[in-house]
């Protein structure tokens, strides 16, 4: 999921990059002095989880935790990835500065998706309603993250088309484990800590 | 408020535990190692670049497991041996108080020296084929007295200057270059393969920068808000 530099044309670059300034500043501006400690750990679970790989075959697959922190912060998932990636561009060369933007819109977008979505039937809803929407936010999250990855390489040259697509075919699975591990969280927020997932406006 | 608190730096205090090394070891201590010529060279030192003196080394066959000699290292911190076993090789470093580190030569690296120590048979062919051409060389005899006998001494001496064509120097002088530049790439190759894994310390190092951004966010917002 991290675009490496020199990779993307510039008109995509700009867009990714202003796209993601309006998110920052949208999610920074609903930040409230109480959840600035929930922003930074969910960054932090997002900053760790891309950085323990699986390997799978010739690649490796990873976590990316971005329909759970979707889930609990809405907007504020923007701030919250921006601060992982940009520190994960300094300290491992993962992806990287000029490809920040894109790369953030590209993992917040679906977060915010999946919040739309499911908030209502995570917070609202019975267990087994809670399980569903847990699993399809992971599921989701991760699916719309490759969308997106797919539709910046072909946006930038047609050559990119093979990548796309297997792009997406290689996070099929992923897809799935994410939405296994987000439901599980949500399941064990819900018992262990339920405010966290009050309805909140 | 200050329960919230309490909770939070209980599983910041619960994520470090489980994240903590089993084992570490203490200062730490380098072993690098080279095979050549039948041969394998070790240097070991420690992070300042002290030479570790009178260290113990133990060499594993890596598959096997099992041990296949020792030796101490000398007033450089060097030690040699020669190879005993064409496998991958493990060195282990014992250096005094717990200090310890290893080093791992590949098949590949070490049955390439094997080949290089196995030159007396090469040079033995390589004569053979000096034979042959000494044979060539008296059956051409008769020309060369002839030449003399035509008193062109320039020619007789500039053969023999030319013992060796410029495109023999080059590729003896491209191996030779060749065979000691090799262990200087294996040793940037595994320094670039180690810088790219993520390291401990660099993501305890990442989740720090976080933890300081939401301090220096909560100041900011507080400040904010007392404005307001």
């Amino acid at each position: 999921m991290h675009i490496s530099e020199g990779v993307l044309s510039a008109p995509v670059l700009m867009a990714g990059a202003l796209l993601t300034v309006g998110g920052t500043a949208l999610g920074l501006k609903k930040m409230n002095y109480e959840r600035i400690p929930e922003v930074a750990v969910l960054s932090s679970a997002f900053f760790v989880a891309s950085l323990i790989h699986v390997p799978v075959g010739p690649s490796s697959a990873h976590l990316i935790l971005n329909g759970l922190v979707g889930l609990l912060l809405g907007w504020m998932a923007f701030p919250s990835i921006l601060v992982a990636l940009a520190l994960q561009a300094l300290l491992f060369q993962f992806g990287g500065f000029t490809t920040l933007g894109v790369n953030t819109f590209n993992m917040a977008a679906p977060a915010i998706i999946a919040y739309y979505l499911f908030n209502l039937p995570v917070r609202k809803g019975n267990h087994l309603l809670s399980i569903i929407s847990g699993f399809a936010a992971g599921a989701i999250g991760v699916g719309m993250g490759a969308l997106l990855v797919a539709l910046t390489l072909v946006s930038t040259g047609e050559s990119f088309f093979n990548v796309a697509k297997l792009v997406v075919v290689v996070h099929l699975p992923v897809m799935v484990i994410e939405g296994i591990i987000t439901a599980f969280c949500v399941v064990f927020l819900k018992r262990v800590k339920p405010e966290i997932l009050e309805v909140r406006g | 408020m200050k329960a919230r608190i309490r909770s939070l730096i209980f599983c910041l205090v619960l994520s470090i535990c489980y994240l903590m090394p089993v084992s570490a070891h203490a200062h730490k201590v380098n072993i690098y190692a080279y095979a050549e010529d039948g041969m394998i060279h070790s240097e070991s030192y420690f992070v300042d670049g002290t030479k570790c003196k009178n260290s113990l080394i133990e060499v594993f066959d890596e598959r096997a497991g099992t041990r296949l000699l020792e030796g101490k290292t000398d007033e450089n911190g060097k030690f040699s041996f020669k190879i005993p076993k064409v496998t991958s090789l493990k060195l282990v470093l014992h250096a005094s108080m717990g200090h310890q580190n290893e080093y791992t030569l590949s098949e590949d690296e070490v049955r390439e020296a094997m080949g290089e120590g196995q030159r007396p048979q090469g040079a033995r062919q390589s004569k053979e084929t000096k034979t042959g051409k000494e044979t060539s060389k008296s059956s051409s005899q008769p020309e060369r007295v002839s030449t003399k006998s035509r008193g062109k001494m320039d020619r007789e001496v500039t053969d023999i200057g030319r013992g060796m064509s410029e495109s023999e120097m080059e590729a003896l002088m491209e191996r030779v270059i060749d065979r000691k530049l090799k262990p200087v790439i294996g040793m940037l190759v595994k320094l670039r393969e180690n810088n790219e894994k993520p390291g401990f310390t660099e993501i305890v190092g990442g989740i720090g920068y976080i933890v300081g951004l939401m301090g220096v966010a909560m100041y900011l917002k507080r400040r904010f808000k007392e404005r307001n």
